[in-house]
């Protein structure tokens, strides 16, 4: 089952860590955002394929946008 | 009016697992059922029994006659268990695959259920009452065990008000019971599990291990705290740098056999706080700890809610807290605030304010604003606060602040000297403001301790604190 990884919290995008195609396991970091004056790592909770990556860096994310699919 | 109930009687029904004799013989210790009434045609059994050699309550509703459905007669049978339970001052644990209310009984079993639910209401508080959710539990079967203190939900529970087909009839969304009451759903949308495992077998075995942290409580043995490490490398060095706050909570809690002795509760839902039960120095305690790895660790409704109502069962039955603090204030937003964040975020300042338990409090990294005042602070009657030696307690980080204590003396340098104005305005500020030097001398922060000191001066601070234990139950909050 396709796992979607969404924003939790309104964000800048700072770092793109993974690139679309790869191969992720659980708890790899996908891109770390940018709230509360804080870096924040947003990790898979399923190993398999980054099918698509949602985001650029700079992008600004509201709650629920949708940042990643893991196939 | 009892019978001895041994595991060979249910022989002619062993091949159904949903006989509630072999469901209750699986959760209690060995040849110590006994049940409270009479075989009947209730469709629900009531016993008493031991795990781990202590007295406990429990009943099963009978899957395989009408489907558990809960009519006068069973839900009596529950409300006996409940009451004896209360009487002796034993946990009493519901095993739950029930299909609601007994159609034919009429309003009968409404008021049958209604008088449960009063018992469960009494009880609360004052016993330690755990559901298991087995099978489908739908309508009266889902808010008896949301009444209780802990629900753990085996992959094949089900719980909801009305099932997939009246669903549909209404709002005409298609779902199945899965997706509508299941296990992935309870545990990350709604938060009405607390503990979501695979098999019945192992359900059986975390409630005993719940039952055990309530029901055996332990004394403080600060032998047992030995060798510590610096917990300080579990965090990232960078302060702007979020984590997973997981690893330092089971490295402060015991361990047993390589692993940390500590359950986790709704570990999916309001991930951003973490809850659980625990033991530290041999004795049970009740963890609270912001993560900043979801949503940079802030408070929300959601986790003030999930915080508070656990801070109020711990309280109620005198499980000592710890709390552990990285927070960088309540989440900003509309949502936020329409969603009630004042209401439903009070819920967490009013818990700690009422605890009476010992509750410790370790400030890791910082602690702002009115996130601070929540989490357990001076204020609200912590019996210590420690920090360790980088924390900052502020009423916000010194860089906001600046730009809006200095906004027009910033706005008033020139263009290339403000950054330099900034850096030293927010230098300025982290020292008079920020640091933990001035959280200690107003009396809000005890003691800065080392962070390889750590597990030894929280266990020494609880133990050293005298037990209490709330007057109150543990509503739903």
């Amino acid at each position: 089952m396709a796992e979607q990884i969404e924003a939790e919290i309104v964000a800048n995008v700072l770092k793109v860590v993974a690139e679309e195609g790869q191969a992720v396991a659980e708890g790899d970091t996908v891109v770390i955002l940018e709230s509360m004056k804080m870096e924040i790592p947003v990790l898979t909770e399923s190993a398999g394929t980054l099918s698509k990556l949602a985001v650029k860096e700079g992008d600004v994310v509201q709650e629920h946008d949708l940042i990643a699919v893991i196939d | 009016m009892t019978s001895v109930l041994a595991r060979s009687q249910s022989a002619a029904t062993e091949s159904d697992h949903r006989d509630p004799l072999l469901r209750l013989s699986q959760l209690l210790d060995v040849d110590s059922v006994t049940s409270l009434h009479h075989p009947d045609d209730s469709g629900v059994l009531a016993v008493r029994g031991t795990i781990d050699g202590s007295p406990v309550f429990a009943y099963c509703t009978d899957a395989t006659k009408m489907g558990g459905a809960l009519g006068l007669t069973g839900t009596r049978h529950i409300v006996t268990a409940i009451d004896a339970a209360v009487r002796e001052g034993a946990p009493v644990i519901g095993l739950w695959h029930c299909g609601g209310a007994r159609l034919a009984d009429g309003v009968e079993s409404l008021h049958g259920c209604g008088r449960m639910f009063s018992a469960m209401t009494r009880a609360s508080g004052k016993v330690p009452q755990i559901s298991v959710v087995l099978g489908p539990a739908a309508g009266a079967a889902a808010y008896g065990p949301a009444l209780t203190d802990v629900i753990v939900m085996a992959e094949q529970g089900r719980v909801f008000v009305t099932g997939p087909d009246v669903v549909k009839t209404v709002t005409g969304e298609e779902i199945d019971m899965e997706g509508l009451g299941g296990g992935n759903s309870h545990s990350r949308k709604s938060g009405v599990v607390h503990v979501t495992v695979g098999t019945e077998s192992e359900a059986y075995s975390r409630t005993r291990r719940l039952v055990g942290f309530f029901g055996k409580p332990g004394l403080y043995d600060l032998s047992r705290i030995r060798g510590e490490r610096n917990l300080r490398e579990l965090l990232p060095d960078s302060p702007r740098r979020a984590y997973d706050v997981h690893p330092l909570v089971h490295a402060i809690v015991d361990a047993e056999k390589g692993g940390p002795v500590f359950e986790e509760l709704q570990p999916k839902w309001a991930p951003n706080i973490l809850i659980g039960l625990g033991r530290l120095g041999g004795h049970t305690i009740g963890v609270i700890a912001n993560n900043p790895l979801r949503k940079g660790g802030c408070l929300d409704s959601l986790s003030a809610e999930k915080a508070a109502r656990f801070v109020r069962l711990c309280d109620a039955f005198g499980i000592p807290l710890l709390v552990l603090v990285d927070v960088p204030g309540y989440l900003p937003g509309v949502g936020q605030e329409w969603g009630g964040v004042v209401r439903r975020g009070a819920k967490l300042l009013h818990a700690f304010a009422e605890t009476v338990v010992p509750r410790v409090t370790l400030i890791t990294r910082k602690s702002y604003g009115g996130a601070y005042i929540a989490m357990n602070s001076r204020s609200l009657g912590a019996t210590a606060v420690f920090a360790w030696p980088e924390a900052e307690v502020a009423v916000m980080g010194a860089e906001a602040a600046v730009n809006i204590l200095h906004r027009r003396k910033l706005a008033a340098a020139p263009e290339e000297e403000r950054e330099a104005l900034r850096l030293e305005l927010v230098a300025e500020q982290q020292r008079v403001a920020g640091g933990v030097d001035r959280a200690m001398d107003i009396g809000v922060v005890d003691e800065v301790i080392e962070p390889r000191h750590t597990r030894r001066r929280l266990a020494e601070a609880l133990a050293a604190a005298p037990a209490a234990r709330g007057q109150h139950g543990n509503i739903p909050l």
